[in-house]
C-alpha cells in the first residue's frame, strides 16, 4: 500500500509542528548569506565557491539524514519516485518549512499506480526535479553582476545536502541546480538524478 | 473608520515570522566553521604568495625574522612561518565574528523597527539582554553586571550555541572548541550594538560549559 502524496504532506506537517526548536528564518538567511560572501572573498572564484558550498552541504547532509530518519521513522523508500516525494514533502518541510513541488521524469501514468512499484524508477537515470517556490536561504539576497556572470549558485549547499543524505541511504545521486530566481530565472529548480544504488559495504576488518 | 478584520490586515502588514528548524542552523554553523577554516587557509596562502612574489620582484623588502617567535624556534625560516593552529584559529574567529556582525546588525534593525528610540546605553544593553537574546537564543540573559562606566558583563548560564558541545577528547578540548564557536554570537552582539550606534567591543569568555559571559565595553561618551 503506497503512501500517498497527501499522507507524506501530512507527515511533513506533523513533523514540523512537533519540532520545539525553531529559529527565525531571517537569522538563518542572514547567516548563510554572510557565509557565502565570506567564501567569495576568500576564494575569489565562483566555481570554487560553488564546489565548497556543495561540499559543506554534503557534510551537513550526512548528519541530517540520521536526524531525519530518527524523527520521522519512515521506512525504506520503495523506489526513486518515492524518494523524491519524501524528500520534498517530509524532508524539506521538517527542516526548512517549505514544500517544493516534485516533478518526476519517466514516471508511470497515475492510473497504473497499483502496479507501479514493480516497474518504476529504480532505474539509474531516473530523476526528479524539485521546484522551490520560496527559498529561505535567499531572503534579502540580490546577486551582483559579477556573481551572475561567474556562475554562482547561491543555494548550492542544498544540492550537497541532498547528495550527502541520499548517499547515506545507499543512493549515489547527482544533484544540480537548473535555474534560480536569484539569477533572474522564472523559478528555482534542482534536479536529482539517480546514478546508482550503492552496495552496503562492511568496513575492512570488521568481521 | 471601522476596525476591519484586524487579524487579516495585521497579518498582511506584519506577517508572522517564518521559521526554520533549529537543527538546520546548528548543522550549518558546524559546517561553516570547517568551511571557513579551509577558506581562510586558502586566503592566507594566497596573501602569502602575493607577498612572496612582491619580495622576489624586489618591490617590498623581505620581512624581518619575527622576533616574537617562540625562542625554541630560533632556527626556523626568515620568512617568519608563524603558522600553526593559533593563526588558523584567528582567521576563522575573525571570519565568524564578521559574519556575526552582519547578522547582528541586520537582525537588530528588524527587531528595532517598532520600538521608540533608546534613551541611553543601559537601555541598549537591556535590549540586547532581552530582545536580542530571546530572538536568537530563546531565553534572556541570566545576569547583568555593570561598573556604570561603560563596561557591562552579561552572563548566560546555559548559552544555547554551546550547550551541546562535547568532545571525545574530554572537557578541556570541548572548552577550547567552544571558545571558537562563541565568536559568532559575540559578533552578533557587536553588530547589533554597532547598528544601533554604539561602537563597542565584545569579549566572550567561557570558564565552564555551558556558561558563558560577554564583556561589553562601550565608549566613554555615551
Amino acid at each position: 500500500m503506497a503512501t500517498t502524496s497527501k499522507q507524506y504532506k501530512a507527515i511533513g506537517e506533523d513533523l514540523w509542528k512537533s519540532r520545539t526548536d525553531k529559529i527565525n528564518s531571517e537569522l538563518f538567511a542572514l547567516t548563510y548569506g554572510a557565509l557565502v560572501v565570506q567564501l567569495i572573498q576568500d576564494y575569489e572564484d565562483y566555481a570554487e565557491v560553488n564546489k565548497q558550498l556543495e561540499k559543506m552541504g554534503y557534510n551537513i547532509g550526512t548528519r541530517l539524514i540520521e536526524d531525519f530518519l530518527a524523527r520521522s521513522s519512515l521506512g525504506r523508500c520503495s523506489d526513486f519516485r518515492e524518494v523524491g516525494e519524501v524528500a520534498a514533502k517530509v524532508g524539506f518541510k521538517s527542516f526548512l518549512n517549505i514544500t517544493p513541488t516534485v516533478t518526476h521524469s519517466g514516471a508511470p501514468p497515475p492510473s497504473s499506480r497499483s502496479t507501479s512499484a514493480a516497474q518504476q524508477s529504480g532505474v539509474p537515470g531516473s530523476s526528479f526535479i524539485l521546484t522551490l517556490d520560496e527559498n529561505p536561504l535567499a531572503e534579502f539576497v540580490e546577486l551582483p553582476d559579477e556573481a551572475l556572470e561567474g556562475g554562482l549558485w547561491f543555494s548550492n549547499v542544498l544540492c550537497g545536502v541532498l547528495r550527502g543524505a541520499l548517499e547515506m541511504v545507499q543512493m549515489q545521486v547527482q544533484v544540480e541546480f537548473l535555474s534560480d530566481v536569484l539569477r533572474g530565472d522564472e523559478s528555482t529548480e534542482i534536479r536529482v538524478t539517480l546514478l546508482k544504488y550503492l552496495e552496503e559495504e562492511v568496513p575492512v576488518g570488521d568481521d | 473608520m471601522q476596525a476591519a478584520p484586524a487579524s487579516a490586515l495585521s497579518a498582511l502588514a506584519d506577517p508572522p515570522a517564518r521559521m526554520v528548524d533549529g537543527a538546520a542552523m546548528d548543522y550549518l554553523l558546524i559546517e561553516a566553521v570547517n568551511a571557513l577554516r579551509i577558506s581562510s587557509a586558502v586566503a592566507s596562502a594566497r596573501a602569502k604568495k602575493i607577498e612572496c612574489d612582491m619580495v622576489e620582484a624586489g618591490l617590498v623588502p623581505p620581512p624581518p625574522p619575527a622576533k616574537q617567535q617562540n625562542p625554541r624556534d630560533s632556527a626556523s625560516s626568515t620568512l617568519g612561518k608563524i603558522s600553526g593552529p593559533a593563526d588558523e584559529d584567528e582567521g576563522v574567529r575573525s571570519r565568524l565574528e564578521a559574519i556575526g556582525m552582519h547578522v547582528g546588525g541586520n537582525f537588530a534593525e528588524r527587531l528595532c523597527r517598532d520600538r521608540p528610540l533608546f534613551s541611553d546605553s543601559l537601555d541598549v544593553i537591556k535590549f540586547v539582554c532581552k530582545d536580542l537574546w530571546i530572538s536568537c537564543w530563546d531565553k534572556q540573559v541570566d545576569n547583568l553586571r555593570t561598573n556604570h562606566r561603560g563596561v557591562y558583563v552579561l552572563q548566560d548560564n546555559a548559552f544555547k550555541p554551546i550547550s551541546r558541545i562535547s568532545s571525545w577528547e574530554g572537557r578541556q578540548e570541548a572548552l577550547k572548541r567552544a571558545k571558537l564557536y562563541v565568536a559568532l554570537p559575540a559578533g552578533i552582539i557587536r553588530g547589533a550594538l554597532s547598528r544601533i550606534g554604539f561602537q563597542g567591543t565584545v569579549v566572550p569568555e567561557i570558564t565552564t560549559l555551558p556558561q558563558c559571559t560577554f564583556q561589553i565595553k562601550l565608549p566613554k561618551n555615551t
